[in-house]
């Protein structure tokens, strides 16, 4: 497998082995508990310096989603002309708004969900990848 | 806000103007708005500029179209909040004392940035590889998740749209025919449920207000009613658990909420007073979202008054009169002074065959990047 580089650093783990999922990186505040994604230096609900580094996910829960009928931005994959966006429920507390795996008709709301990696496009032996999320539950 | 009235308005029609320069636009739509106002650009006291696109000074660069006079020129942006906020500081340089009269320009040819930035091949943000009209179609599913909306409702709102911008000839979207609700459903799909013709039109444009005092107003139109500012107000977002801080492009419900009260209680009025109304409707789901958030009707009750027409012109309280962002354009620095044009006219009884009756009371509110709301509330003195 050829080696993986995040298309943008500080967002998501890339695992060595292709197997296990990413994680996002966030932020945790040591003096009230809330979580944060992306990572911040303050906490934007208690205003505490006092801020830690956490892995958050990998897996979460559909609060609403769409299809774009054009093709995901930077890539020039075929199968990327049309792609789902979802915004997911982290069971930590942050919400993203991140690409999703599948079709429409593979998505609900409330339904659960893994992220995963895709590759966006190559970079000399690099693939370049984004973090996006797929429906952990069969179809329909 | 006391004392502060718009003393005249101009446009450059909003469109795609490849062949005209950011001064091309700037200068008709400026010149327009100082032979409104039956002023000359030695009047004028102090400018604010907003435009998001054009490169470095270009405010002040612009600004020497009209003369080189010595005043302060200031640049404000504020995302698709840019015009709004422009307006605003000018607004408050007048009330404060500060300048007798100042002129708030907006201009953009956010063509040209569509064609330099390459659209989203810039990886400084994890979501660049995601279309903008997405994060608004979340905020569309969501709803018809929670409340059964239907994509009718939101070609309802775009087919009125439309409707309202044939009759404005400042707008770019001119239809031909009467849009029906069909012909919206039937345009080619961007997200899951928003249409092309749900969504904004990308443009260019320009846009102006000449702001001064009241007294000034009757004196340089005696015959003309004098529109007067009510009420300005910007918010920024509040935390709340889930709040999304990659993307921000759509921001949470309540900041137009908060911004629109605080308004309302500027002016001493409530949303049941207000005669028009026009929104950041840059996809329809938007203006449907904004009609509950700004107190034109209960929650839950958007659906029911779209069907009934409570919005359109002769409607309860007519919003979008001159087309909204989705048929009258949204090049970006000017459209909140597009929305400024509009009231302005409306409440002088001057908007021609879209002109809604009796109009005494309007409502301008605009978002920037999701991150910031302003609205305005203008009357008829």
């Amino acid at each position: 497998m050829r080696p993986r580089m995040p298309v943008k650093a500080g967002y998501f783990t890339v695992p060595d082995d292709p197997a296990e999922p990413p994680r996002l990186l966030g932020t945790r505040c040591r003096d009230c508990g809330e979580h944060f994604f992306p990572r911040r230096a303050i906490c934007a609900n208690c205003m505490s310096a006092r801020t830690e580094d956490v892995l958050l996910g990998p897996r979460g829960t559909l609060y609403s989603y769409t299809f774009v009928h054009f093709p995901l931005f930077g890539s020039m994959r075929v199968e990327h002309i049309g792609y789902g966006v979802g915004q997911v429920d982290l069971p930590e507390g942050p919400r993203v708004q991140l690409p999703l795996a599948g079709k429409q008709e593979d998505y609900r709301v409330g339904q659960t969900l893994e992220a995963e990696l895709e590759a966006l496009r190559e970079e000399g032996d690099h693939d370049v990848v984004i973090v996006r999320f797929r429906p952990v539950e069969s179809g329909r | 806000m006391k004392d502060v009235a718009v003393l005249g308005v101009g446009m450059h029609r909003f469109g795609m103007w490849a062949e005209k320069s950011h001064a091309d636009l700037a200068r008709e739509a400026g010149l327009a708005a100082l032979g409104d106002a039956g002023l000359t650009f030695r009047d004028v006291q102090a400018a604010y500029v907003g435009h998001i696109f054009a490169p470095v000074m270009s405010a002040v660069r612009t600004m020497k179209e009209f003369g080189l006079t010595g005043i302060p020129v200031q640049h404000v942006e504020n995302a698709s909040a840019t015009g709004s906020a422009a307006f605003r500081e000018a607004c408050f340089a007048v009330a404060s004392g500060r300048h007798d009269v100042v002129m708030v320009l907006g201009f953009d040819k956010m063509s040209e940035m569509i064609q330099r930035s390459g659209a989203g091949t810039d990886p400084a943000y994890l979501e660049d590889s995601i279309l903008p009209a997405a994060f608004f179609a979340l905020w569309a599913t969501r709803r018809m998740h929670e409340r059964g909306t239907k994509p009718e409702h939101l070609a309802a709102i775009a087919a009125k749209n439309f409707n309202n911008g044939a009759l404005n000839p400042m707008s770019q979207r001119q239809a031909e025919q009467r849009v029906t609700v069909e012909k919206v459903l039937a345009a080619r799909m961007v997200a899951w449920p928003l249409t092309t013709m749900m969504s904004c039109p990308i443009g260019d444009g320009a846009a102006c207000a000449i702001v001064g005092r009241p007294e000034m107003a009757r004196r340089l139109h005696p015959e003309r009613p004098v529109v007067t500012v009510l009420a300005s107000e910007l918010q920024t977002e509040r935390y709340e658990r889930g709040h999304l801080f990659v993307g921000p492009v759509v921001g949470p419900a309540r900041m137009s909420v908060d911004t629109s009260r605080a308004a309302y209680e500027q002016a001493a009025l409530g949303p049941e007073d207000m005669d028009l109304v026009q929104v950041h409707d840059a996809f329809a789901i938007e203006e449907l979202e904004y009609y509950e958030l700004l107190g034109l009707c209960r929650e839950g009750e958007a659906e029911a008054c779209i069907e009934r027409g409570d919005f359109a012109l002769g409607g309860r309280v007519a919003v979008s009169t001159d087309g909204g962002l989705i048929a009258r354009g949204h090049p970006g620095g000017p459209t909140g002074l597009a929305q400024i044009w509009e009231t302005t006219l409306q409440l002088r009884g001057e908007a021609g065959k879209r002109q809604v009756k009796d109009a005494r009371v309007g409502l301008c509110h605009m978002m920037g990047g999701g991150s910031v709301c302003v609205v305005h509330i203008l009357a008829r003195a």
